[in-house]
């Protein structure tokens, strides 16, 4: 085969060429974005979680019903859900606290146990978290069993027969979501009260909650007050550089919350 | 044969033993679901324990069945969004436990009792700054009332002059 000096040129400078675009580069849109653009809800079942944070008064009921509902010690500081105190002051000082995980209620200004005068204070926050239900949870990749798993509607659970307890689910969550059970001696986490939303019940702290700052809906499901929420207005996740793809959704986050 | 089959013999032994180990150990609906070995690899009973769980909130409907009077007071008051269960489901020993024995006759599994502490009216009502001043009911938004509780008539139960049902006073109602 002969080549001339021309064709060698500019085959050379294609190939130096191609190998230089990154493989992201190519990668214009994920097959999902595609899909969406096409179709705007895809036939998958997917269940994401809305938090108006603007609404919660930090009463602390959701996390009084979760612990009942789901059997949790009521006073052992372990929960499912809890709700955080962001506070910050005029001084530029943030304090943040969940004594009990709220289940208690915030009925003072004490953050960190320090009363604190109201005239101090520039704004405050109260945070409901819960489990993220991440669509890539990097607890299931590290459960050296398979005693945790993604449902195929996204819910992440944990196989309480199957657990061992060795707690690397519990470490390797980014939002601190999992908790050791000293009950079942298992890992343990919220679960979106998933015996009660395949029944078509709300989560018990959904049903708690007196200010509907919490909904839970079908995120393909055009009718669903979460998915409207999600296409509409303005949401941003918790800790989205861990790249968990978080599906609880927050209405009025600010910088200070972690 | 030659001697240089004897170690290919053992390394087929072992792999035949963890193979009869697997079999004999790992559950036989252990399944990566949908074919997604990362993330749902599992054992498929054990969605059906989840699902099974026990419901322990029943909610509103559940109480009005013998209750309507007070479901019917709350409806259009300030505390229309305020489950029974908020309030009425007590955590430790209940100081008044319900008269009918909802365990045995309903397989209601909470504790049912009355708490009249200001602790319980301060989680809501106690005056922070950065608590929300307002709420939304189904007459739209409304003032969110917010006492400070060192200075409202401390050491008083609150149930003294309010209807909790009704949202309102006591004698008002009358």
């Amino acid at each position: 085969m002969s080549l001339s000096r021309r064709e060698l040129l500019k085959m050379g400078l294609l190939a130096v060429c191609g190998t230089v675009i990154p493989l992201s580069a190519l990668e214009i849109l994920k097959p999902e974005a595609a899909a969406s653009l096409i179709r705007p809800y895809s036939e998958h079942k997917r269940w994401a979680f809305v938090v108006d944070t603007t609404k919660c008064v930090g009463c602390g009921m959701c996390v009084k019903a979760c612990k009942l509902e789901n059997e949790i010690p009521f006073n052992i500081d372990v929960q499912r859900t809890w709700v955080e105190r962001y506070v910050q002051l005029k001084n530029g000082d943030v304090l943040i606290d969940s004594p009990h995980g709220a289940r208690n209620g915030y009925i003072k200004n004490d953050p960190q146990g320090k009363e604190i005068n109201e005239a101090e204070v520039a704004k405050g926050i109260f945070v409901p978290k819960l489990c993220n239900q991440c669509e890539k949870p990097s607890c299931v990749q590290v459960c050296p069993v398979g005693a945790t798993y993604k449902t195929s509607d996204g819910v992440v659970l944990v196989d309480k027969g199957w657990c061992i307890g060795c707690g690397y689910c519990i470490n390797n969550c980014p939002y601190l979501a999992r908790f050791f059970s000293p009950v079942t001696n298992t890992a343990d986490k919220c679960t979106f009260c998933y015996h009660r939303i395949t029944k078509g019940l709300n989560t018990a702290c959904m049903d708690a909650c007196a200010f509907g700052a919490r909904k839970i809906g079908m995120l393909n499901d055009p009718n669903s007050e979460v998915a409207k929420i999600i296409s509409t207005e303005r949401v941003s996740v918790l800790k989205p550089e861990y790249g968990n793809e978080p599906q609880v959704f927050y209405i009025g986050l600010d910088a200070i919350v972690r | 044969m030659s001697h240089a089959w004897r170690p290919v013999f053992v390394v087929l032994a072992v792999v035949a033993a963890i193979v009869v180990m697997r079999v004999i150990l790992v559950p036989s609906d252990f399944t990566a679901k949908d074919g997604d070995y990362k993330y749902q690899w599992h054992r498929l009973s054990a969605e059906q324990v989840s699902k099974d769980f026990t419901v322990k909130h029943r909610g509103r409907d559940f109480c009005g069945q013998c209750h309507p009077n007070h479901i019917e007071k709350m409806k259009d008051s300030g505390h229309q969004n305020i489950q029974c269960e908020n309030c009425h489901v007590m955590y430790e020993p209940a100081k008044k436990s319900h008269p009918i024995n909802l365990k045995e006759d309903f397989g209601y599994l909470l504790n049912i009792g009355i708490d009249r502490s200001r602790e319980l009216c301060k989680r809501c009502h106690a005056e922070l700054s950065y608590r929300p001043k307002t709420y939304t009911s189904s007459k739209g938004t409304e003032k969110f009332k917010q006492i400070d509780p060192t200075k409202h008539n401390p050491g008083i139960e609150c149930a003294m002059c309010h209807d909790v049902h009704s949202a309102g006073f006591k004698t008002a109602a009358k």
